[in-house]
């Protein structure tokens, strides 16, 4: 699985991690369906958590108002346009479906 | 919580966001308003006759003796987020729980616009309630929490109630640490039963600055409430916590100490620790009000008790989980020990209650 963005910046897995727990507003996380394959093994490789305790920490952040959980699309193909079309945007897809439309900022074994 | 995007919205977004290259405007679905709510169905066993055990220092009332209550942790609240413009937000939120007049009663928790400056920095204006503690702001929301609800004694000078004000949100990163100052300034009413200023309004002003780094998590805050009602009060509560939680497991600890001529200097703490082995998570938590000097209330040792609790949180569906805790509370002063109300005359220091409490929490 990799990470990708439009610019070719490494991130760490720290940063990717901070992203998508809500603790970075640096860049536009993008999410996959929760309970997907390739979501279940972003968050347990990248964050070491699943995906009730994801929804517990996003909880805290919308129910305070500091913060709306990463919007989700349907599938690969759908975040690699995305990314593709915003800068600011990171998502994780798998390896196989890199092209070059995008970057691969961290890439997670 | 925010619905799941279908593939026709999706395009949608995907087609604004290629027409426009703004980051900003990702966020075009549910554009103008979103809806979320939470809630607990629970249940608490006392086995101790002489007191109610109580989920909140309002609460008058909560399990007694051979008693199921579901007043200490049943709650439901409901949230609408509105998009005003780009960088303009409000919140709105209501919670239902049993309230310091014993009374199912829905209040406005949050309801404020907000004002995005910078993307560092933003401004609410209306009412927020006070970040006094950890977890002081999401008590209520039960899936938020690694407990059945936040060690009572942590809350015990201050229920983490609302103020009506301004508030000042900063983020500053120094490297890999980011911290998130606030400051928050209002007037809020502070209804204890029977105690401080029921009826006349204080202000309160708090700063707290929340250092990140990683997996860690260290809070440090002062807040002060001023109010000229009988008992007149100069509250000052300085708190701090540590919390650590890569995944697999997590400690935390939250302190604090506060400072009121009328009633006294105080100081409450827990430590709590526990570990996640697949969907099932338990954890233990040792928690403690103790008294430091006295007031002229002559009140010599308000709110003492600890408590020993261990307890599971299993996450069996999604959105859903449930929790059993058990814990044993002792009473180390008839003084208005926090975990209880209706103490009867028979109550003793050193009296134990044990306490079962499970909750089914919910968000949406």
């Amino acid at each position: 699985m990799v990470i990708v963005n439009l610019a070719a910046a490494p991130m760490s897995k720290e940063q990717v991690a901070d992203l998508y727990l809500g603790r970075s507003d640096d860049c536009i996380p993008i999410d996959q369906p929760v309970g997907s394959g390739i979501y279940v093994e972003f968050y347990k490789k990248v964050t070491g958590r699943d995906s009730a305790q994801v929804k517990a920490i996003w909880s805290r952040l919308l129910f305070t108002d500091r913060g709306v959980a990463p919007k989700q699309l349907p599938n690969s193909a759908a975040v690699k346009k995305a990314v593709a079309a915003n800068p600011k945007a990171v998502g994780y897809i798998e390896k196989s479906a890199v092209d070059a439309s995008i970057k691969v900022v961290l890439s997670v074994n | 919580m925010i619905s799941k995007v279908t593939p026709a919205v999706a395009a949608a977004v995907l087609a604004l966001v290629t027409g426009t290259g703004h980051a900003d405007t990702i966020d075009t679905i549910d554009r103008y308003v979103t809806f979320s709510g939470f809630g607990t169905l629970g249940v608490v066993h006392s086995d101790y006759s002489q007191a109610d055990f109580i989920g909140n220092v309002v609460q008058p009332r909560g399990a007694g003796f051979k008693s199921w209550s579901a007043t200490p942790d049943s709650n439901l609240g409901g949230q609408a987020k509105f998009t005003l413009a780009d960088s303009l937000s409000g919140v709105f939120q209501v919670l239902s729980r049993d309230d310091a007049n014993g009374q199912w009663k829905p209040t406005v928790e949050w309801a404020n616009l907000q004002y995005q400056i910078t993307a560092d920095l933003k401004v609410r204006v209306g009412r927020m309630v006070l970040p006094t503690y950890e977890y002081s702001d999401t008590q209520y929301v039960g899936y938020s929490l690694p407990w059945v609800r936040i060690p009572i004694e942590i809350a015990y000078t201050d229920a983490g109630l609302h103020s009506d004000g301004l508030d000042v949100l900063y983020r500053v990163k120094t490297g890999s640490v980011t911290q998130n100052l606030q400051l928050q300034w209002g007037r809020t009413r502070v209804d204890l039963p029977g105690s401080e200023f029921t009826s006349t309004p204080a202000t309160v002003v708090v700063f707290s600055d929340t250092l990140q780094y990683g997996d860690t998590s260290l809070r440090l805050v002062y807040q002060r409430y001023s109010s000229s009602g009988f008992p007149p009060v100069q509250l000052g509560v300085t708190g701090a916590g540590l919390t650590y939680d890569p995944g697999g497991w997590f400690v935390m600890a939250d302190s604090n100490y506060s400072q009121d001529k009328f009633f006294g200097d105080l100081f409450s703490w827990y430590l709590s620790g526990g570990v996640r082995i697949g969907r099932f998570a338990p954890y233990a938590i040792y928690s403690m009000s103790r008294a430091q000097s006295v007031g002229t209330s002559r009140l010599t040792a308000l709110g003492n008790d600890h408590t020993v609790a261990a307890g599971v949180r299993w996450d069996f569906a999604k959105n859903l989980d449930t929790k059993l805790q058990l814990q044993q509370v002792t009473i180390d002063s008839l003084d208005d020990p926090a975990s209880f109300a209706n103490l009867t005359s028979r109550a003793r220091v050193g009296d134990k209650a044990d306490v079962l409490s499970w909750t089914l929490d919910f968000v949406f």
